[in-house]
């Protein structure tokens, strides 16, 4: 660029810049509106983003995990059968993606027995020093206690079950199963907790014991079904990819949360839908008000544009002047909005957002009252450039309408 | 490009411009032929609808002609695309307008140095370029105001300054002294003049005032969109009792003895004009 374009450019920007602090009130109530606008959509992405962390993490802590691999098909169809052949090359693949936070399970199928009735359950033994580290199932223990590594023949079922066989801690559940080959298997365990977690899922169906006493009562001593991996979200998906490429040839299948339930993903997927529906409603708003605003200036001042064309100011330039003015309230306009956004966010993330007095039972869709907003990035920077874009759209027409002005006409009507 | 062409600054041959209201022609300019020369301090006066400001509008490139033949610095206006004739007047008209309609954000400074700056010339020089003619204009003093901190005739020194500033060779001024009261207004024409004379710009000037029709070096007279008096030379003393009185402070009758005087100096000098022209 040389130097008398650039002098033209920074004569451009100074009209500009002086037309929009000549009219404070119109500039400021204007990029007010932008900065409120796009701080509630940062705040609502950070609490939808809280509310999806907070549903997710309690999903996977509950019993899932991130990650999971079994012998192929296994997830399908729970047979003992299909146990994992050689549990130790998994054990290398976790070591050497750097995995710790790994859990050994043996899962079949069962029965529940009372001295009232019977009860179909998916029988889960687990280890309960490592399961501690994969997935929050202790904590969901109403009554009675988890499992301990010395436990044996104990049992913790879910409320539900546990009130369906009206049993209660300390009684005796007789747990029917099958062998890998098929023949049919009974022991005794003793009641030692009560899943009283308010979710489906686990309140119901679900018979725990600990690995080795489900591996001597199936006769699969050191085999297991299932490891149960936890990680970061984020990393969710190359891990997988990761593991995939590992144990590859072993008829193992690698699944993230979201392949063995995907309708939680979709309910993110939906749920985030919503947003982007709002944050259109956003972006027509800060477009109209952002339009307006530009269209009175620029009627405003036609006379003046139209003196200006006439000692020498091309269209291009009078439309630069505009879009100069449009752009600077949409950059001002989203830095507050993103300042004030972030504060917002900041400060309910530190204190939660308690929705208990809203909600009944948020139990039930793995949500905790309180909710912690977090701020992603990507987020931001979506919201932000296309608030951007919407405000550089709000400054074309008046620019546009103002280049093609005629300089007789617009100091003759101005 | 003809002889007639090399010698004028302004060269206009049948001329014709309408405007239309719905489907009401509203003829403005008539078949008009007119040469200016360089350096003229010439005045188009007519009465309002004549077609004055068409006339200036059309030659300043602001406004096309329907038909004629429309050259400027020898460059042929009409041929000119919208963004030819915005550079055409950036680097060889300066506008004088009725309004002053100077750039309300600016301070006087920064006004006549935007021409400069959209020449492409330093803020710094652009600067140093205001402060010559405001100094020039007789307010180097006030470049620090902005438009509504100074008075009509300050604005519109200030408007004249911003004419001159990028250097131009023709300076078209739009009934400049409509908005001034007299005595501003005669102030504002003699630094016009004085303007002309040592810098050598050329002026068209169109005005229904007295006091502007005086100090004309040439008088052009329109009415009904065509030229009917064109005098080289018209009286140097005022024409009306008001602008006839710069001492204001002279006895009523006295003023009145010198009005009636310059009055009649007025009509001698035009009769011989008029002479010359028919011989």
């Amino acid at each position: 660029m040389n130097q008398s374009t650039s002098t033209v450019i920074n004569t451009i920007l100074t009209v500009a810049l002086r037309n929009l602090l000549a009219h404070r009130r119109r500039t400021f109530l204007t990029i007010g509106a932008i900065a409120v606008g796009l701080a509630s959509l940062i705040f609502l992405w950070g609490f939808n983003e809280g509310l999806h962390r907070n549903m997710l993490g309690n999903f996977q802590d509950a019993i899932i995990g991130s990650i999971q691999i079994h012998h192929q098909g296994f997830f399908q169809h729970p047979e003992l059968s299909k146990a994992i052949a050689n549990p130790q090359k998994v054990v290398e693949a976790l070591r050497q993606a750097d995995v710790s936070r790994y859990s050994m399970r043996l899962e079949s199928f069962g029965l529940a027995a009372s001295d009232i009735t019977t009860q179909g359950v998916m029988l889960i033994g687990m280890d309960p020093l490592r399961e501690g580290e994969v997935t929050q199932l202790g904590k969901r223990i109403g009554i009675g206690r988890f499992l301990a590594p010395e436990d044996e023949y104990t049992l913790i079922l879910g409320a539900t079950t546990a009130n369906n066989l009206q049993v209660k801690l300390g009684d005796e559940v007789i747990i029917i199963g099958y062998d890998r080959f098929g023949a049919m298997l009974a022991e005794s365990f003793t009641l030692i907790g009560i899943i009283t977690s308010g979710e489906m899922g686990l309140d119901k169906g679900m018979a725990i014991t600990t690995l080795a006493t489900l591996q001597e009562m199936v006769d699969m001593t050191d085999r297991i079904t299932t490891v149960v991996i936890s990680s970061e979200e984020k990393r969710v998906p190359s891990l997988t990819a990761e593991l995939e490429a590992a144990l590859q040839g072993d008829e193992l299948e690698v699944m993230p949360w979201y392949s063995m339930f995907p309708v939680m993903k979709e309910w993110v997927t939906l749920h985030n839908g919503f947003l982007y529906l709002f944050l259109g409603v956003v972006l027509f708003i800060v477009l109209a008000g952002e339009l307006n605003t530009m269209l009175i200036s620029m009627l405003e001042r036609t006379r003046e544009f139209g003196v200006l064309m006439a000692i020498g100011t091309t269209g291009y330039q009078i439309a630069g002047i505009l879009l100069v003015e449009a752009v600077v309230i949409g950059i001002v306009g989203i830095l507050s909005g993103i300042l004030l956004g972030y504060v917002i966010v900041l400060f309910s993330s530190n204190y939660g957002i308690d929705l208990s007095i809203l909600l009944g039972s948020t139990s039930r869709f793995y949500v905790d009252p309180l909710i912690y907003p977090h701020l992603k990035l990507d987020h931001l920077g979506i919201t932000s450039g296309v608030i951007l874009i919407a405000s550089i759209f709000a400054g074309l027409y008046p620019a546009w309408r103002a280049s093609m002005l005629q300089p007789v006409e617009a100091i003759r009507n101005g | 490009m003809g002889n007639n062409q090399d010698s004028s600054i302004i060269y206009l041959r049948g001329l014709h411009k309408c405007y239309w209201v719905g489907t009401m022609p509203f003829p403005a300019l008539h078949g008009l032929d007119l040469d200016i020369a360089p350096g003229e301090f010439a005045v188009v006066a007519g009465r309002s609808g004549s077609g004055k400001s068409t006339l200036l509008n059309i030659v300043g490139a602001l406004e096309s002609a329907d038909s004629g033949r429309v050259e400027v610095l020898g460059q042929d206006i009409l041929g000119m695309n919208s963004e030819q004739r915005t550079r055409f007047r950036l680097h060889n008209i300066g506008f004088v307008f009725q309004a002053y309609n100077l750039i309300r954000v600016f301070t006087a400074r920064e006004n006549v140095a935007y021409v400069c700056q959209l020449q492409g010339k330093s803020r710094k020089e652009s600067m140093e370029i205001a402060n010559h003619w405001l100094h020039e204009v007789e307010i180097g003093h006030l470049g620090y105001r902005r438009p509504d901190q100074l008075s009509g005739g300050q604005q519109q020194r200030v408007a004249v300054a911003r004419a001159l500033a990028s250097n131009p060779k023709l300076i078209l001024a739009d009934e400049p002294t409509a908005n001034l009261d007299s005595m501003t207004g005669r102030h504002l024409i003699r630094l016009m003049h004085e303007l002309n004379h040592r810098f050598g710009t050329t002026f068209l000037i169109s005005s229904h005032d007295p006091d502007v029709k005086q100090a004309a070096g040439r008088l052009i007279k329109l009415a009904d969109g065509q030229i009917v008096e064109s005098w080289e030379e018209v009286p140097e003393p005022p024409q009306s009792l008001s602008a006839s009185c710069p001492a204001n402070h002279l006895p009523l009758g006295e003023r009145v003895r010198n009005y009636i005087k310059t009055r009649k100096q007025s009509r001698a000098r035009k009769r011989r004009g008029g002479n010359q022209r028919r011989s």
